[in-house]
């Protein structure tokens, strides 16, 4: 059962008795106002107050459903305090150890964050409120996202100038992947102007940027030029969405990337990394922490996990090698080692295979091959 | 290793109570997206209690109210008609009573405009959760990590920044940054030894400080009396405690006594035990404990969400190789700062063999397999293939220059 679906019913029942009172309450007061301002009209004509009060008294007791909206309210009541079972109480929140994050340095991660996402001003604004010590680190990192900003922030509004401009003066750098990019920027812009239905500038657009892409890409070249005898009815060019195989928003972060790798720095700013990581993995966390009955800073004292919290790949930054048999991390002191039937294990188990003795025969675990230890290859991986 | 649930020991940890029966049929929600909602929803118990305890409160509020209005105005018109006053007194004793219930109404729309409003709120925010779907999850992850950082900034009292952020991200009624700025307030008072903004406080929150039996208004209290007696002013703090005090005896009798026995020392007595009573620490104490009922009223955690995602994140991206020279700098340990934070963290566990191409960065499975150099350095088969075509055939093994021919490559089984 979708749990939101059930927290949206349970909502929606408060709103729903809510409303039901509030019906009521209006009732109530429009009645006792009738009643009052009929009393009042009959007490001015007549002269009997007393009579007048009396038969409003009982006309109030009878008329106004005061105990409807006791019930009313009772309901309203009961529903609410289903709805707060329905959220649950305030979990496990155990995944802090007791030493408190240096908050400087969190501080800093999070103005390079905000200056990475373009947030210029928000950034300031850390900086000034928290006080933060601007080092050479940090203003480098100011200094290369003010930089790249001014290339892509154009792309926004499809102008390629200065993005053009940058690749080209660091071409030799960045060769392959530059180029490709150039061609999806420059296809871009042309498509662009297409759009427009400015043809003429269109053809001189082309003359200028395609023929560098002519030898490699001649096929979308040919396909880009063709494209001019359908300027009125873009839409329906076949295929179009194939000469475009990133688009504007993607084109502007795989130039954010290569700028970054460029000057040798992570390519995206390495708080998200590490914050996606734990929004991916803190559900199964805390459910070890919970199956295994820890308390709140006994997780931290663990020297390495029980259990892998399975990142998903993009968080794969290094080759980790686990031994089939022993189920043991790779390290430098225990190396993969091939044995010659091609199949891997890691050097203490072959080790305790082949009884130590480096010239005893032991059979692969895998396949019926024998083989000696010294007849072993080390990986590097 | 599986995790599974275990069937004893008494886990009474609340679980999602999914009792309610649906009241619509809904279509069936495929397994892993369920059980990693139910996870996530527990997680974000914070972003909906807020906005619920607040329509809670103003619902329960314009409840009072308006049994308090109707019952007077009709024991009113009970008075007038037992009594035997004139007709001109009755009649502007009824005429008021008319204009009293006119106020009534008006009140009661304006009680149900505020409680809409919350409603709204409540519901834009459980909407928020719902949109979380296989297509927006990179922009709805992206709002969440905005999300965090706010709710960071805002425990950092970083007030502007927070504001600034939430604005240009379009988040403002995903976060609660009024109720920090009260809470600020409150905390800034008990540090200049003021005891008024939390005794507010308390009041505006009573009902639900008396569920949960929090003795914070008796420590605010005993607090002030203390601070009295520090002020040698004697006759004043008996009559406070008569009047303040007392009603708080019959459940904490035994810190009542304490506190009360301080009448007899005075503000510079040596014995210890009250000696700390009259220590300026008293007020840390208060504000840590106005802290934890703060958290505890709106469902909040005790340390920014901030450093819980962080640190589950470290924890499950530290590997021995983080810490070795020569790490990608894509990975967040390679930076000094993080490997700082990340030292006291356990290791990540991994179960299966996962191998990166040195040269391509991409994961070497059955449909890359790698290739073993006679030297024994690996790389995927697609770099490799790459670099033989653009060479001839030939191959060279990038870390240490060694050339071979693409045919002298093994491949090597790893499962």
């Amino acid at each position: 059962m979708d749990p939101i679906a059930t927290v949206k019913d349970g909502f929606n029942q408060v709103a729903k008795r809510q409303k039901h009172y509030h019906s009521i309450s209006q009732a109530v007061t429009d009645r006792a106002f009738e009643g009052f301002v009929e009393s009042l009209v009959q007490i001015l004509t007549k002269n009997d107050p007393k009579t007048v009060l009396t038969e409003l008294k009982l006309k109030l007791d009878s008329l106004l459903p005061i105990n409807h909206l006791q019930e009313s309210q009772k309901e309203t009541n009961t529903s609410l305090t289903k709805f707060e079972k329905v959220l649950g109480k305030s979990d496990v929140f155990p995944a802090s150890i007791s030493i408190d994050l240096d908050h400087q340095l969190v501080d800093k991660m999070l103005v390079e964050y905000l200056y990475r996402q373009g947030l210029f001003e928000v950034g300031e604004l850390l900086i000034k409120e928290a006080e933060v010590e601007v080092d050479d680190q940090l203003s480098e990192v100011i200094a290369r996202s003010l930089e790249i900003h001014r290339v892509t922030e154009p792309l926004k509004e499809k102008d390629t100038e200065p993005a053009m401009r940058w690749i080209s003066e660091n071409s030799e750098k960045l060769k392959e992947e530059a180029s490709k990019l150039e061609l999806e920027l420059v296809s871009l812009k042309y498509w662009e102007i297409l759009r427009q239905r400015k043809r003429p500038e269109a053809l001189r657009f082309a003359r200028a940027y395609f023929p560098k892409f002519a030898s490699l890409h001649s096929v979308k070249i040919r396909k880009l030029i063709v494209a001019l005898l359908w300027v009125r009815d873009l839409e329906n060019y076949p295929h179009a969405e194939e000469l475009f195989p990133l688009g504007w928003e993607e084109a502007s972060r795989e130039l954010t990337k290569l700028y970054y790798n460029l000057h040798d720095q992570p390519s995206s700013s390495l708080l998200a990394v590490a914050l996606s990581a734990g929004v991916e993995s803190l559900p199964r966390l805390l459910k070890l922490i919970r199956v295994m009955g820890l308390k709140e800073e006994e997780w931290g004292e663990m020297k390495e996990l029980p259990v892998d919290l399975e990142l998903g790949d993009e968080f794969r930054f290094h080759s980790v090698f686990v031994c089939p048999v022993s189920r043991e991390q790779s390290d430098v002191y225990n190396p993969p080692m091939m044995m010659p039937c091609r199949h891997v294990l890691c050097k203490e188990t072959i080790l305790r295979l082949c009884l130590c003795c480096s010239t005893r025969r032991f059979k692969c675990p895998y396949c019926p091959a024998y083989t000696t230890a010294s007849a072993c290859r080390q990986l590097y991986i | 290793m599986e995790i599974d649930d275990p069937v004893t020991n008494g886990n009474t940890d609340a679980v999602m109570t999914e009792s309610a029966p649906p009241f619509t049929p809904s279509p069936p929600v495929p397994a892993s997206r369920s059980s990693q909602l139910t996870e996530s929803l527990k997680l974000e118990h914070q972003l909906l209690r807020v906005p619920f305890e607040h329509y809670k409160k103003t619902i329960r509020a314009n409840h009072r109210c308006l049994e308090k209005e109707v019952a007077s105005v009709v024991s009113s018109v009970g008075d007038l008609a037992d009594s035997n006053w004139s007709k001109d007194v009755t009649v502007s004793r009824l005429t008021s009573l008319v204009s009293r219930l006119q106020g009534l109404k008006r009140k009661l729309e304006e009680g149900s405009n505020v409680e809409n409003l919350q409603a709204q709120r409540c519901r834009a925010r459980i909407d928020h959760l719902d949109s979380a779907d296989a297509e927006n999850i990179t922009e709805w992850n992206n709002t969440k990590l905005k999300r965090i950082l706010v709710d960071y900034m805002l425990r950092m009292s970083y007030f502007e920044t927070a504001s600034k952020l939430s604005e240009s991200c379009n988040i403002l009624d995903l976060v609660d940054i009024d109720i920090f700025r009260e809470a600020k307030k409150v905390i800034d008072a008990l540090k200049r030894r003021e005891v008024a903004s939390a005794l507010a406080w308390c009041a505006d929150n009573k009902t639900r400080l008396k569920k949960s039996k929090s003795k914070f208004e008796f420590q605010l209290r005993l607090q002030e009396f203390i601070e009295l007696i520090r002020a040698d002013s004697y006759k004043q703090a008996i009559q406070y405690a008569r009047k303040h005090l007392t009603p708080w005896g019959a459940t904490h009798m035994n810190e009542l006594q304490r506190v009360l026995a301080t009448l007899a020392f005075k503000s510079t007595t040596e014995c210890t035990k009250y000696k700390v009573l009259f220590e300026l620490g008293q007020w840390d104490l208060l504000v840590d404990q106005f802290k934890q009922e703060f958290c505890k009223l709106y469902g909040m955690t005790m340390e920014p969400l901030l450093n819980i995602y962080l640190q589950a994140g470290l924890s499950a991206l530290k590997t021995p190789y983080g810490f070795e020279e020569g790490c990608t700098k894509e990975d967040p340990l390679s930076q000094e700062s993080f490997r700082k934070l990340a030292l006291p963290l356990p290791y990540s566990k991994q179960e299966h063999s996962k191998l990166v191409c040195y040269i391509s960065k991409e994961l070497m499975d059955t449909e890359n397999p790698p290739l073993v150099f006679p030297n024994g350095y690996v790389y995927s088969t697609k770099a490799l293939k790459e670099m033989a075509d653009k060479n001839k055939g030939e191959v060279k093994c990038p870390r240490t220059g060694l050339v071979c021919n693409y045919t002298d490559l093994v491949k090597a089984y790893i499962s």
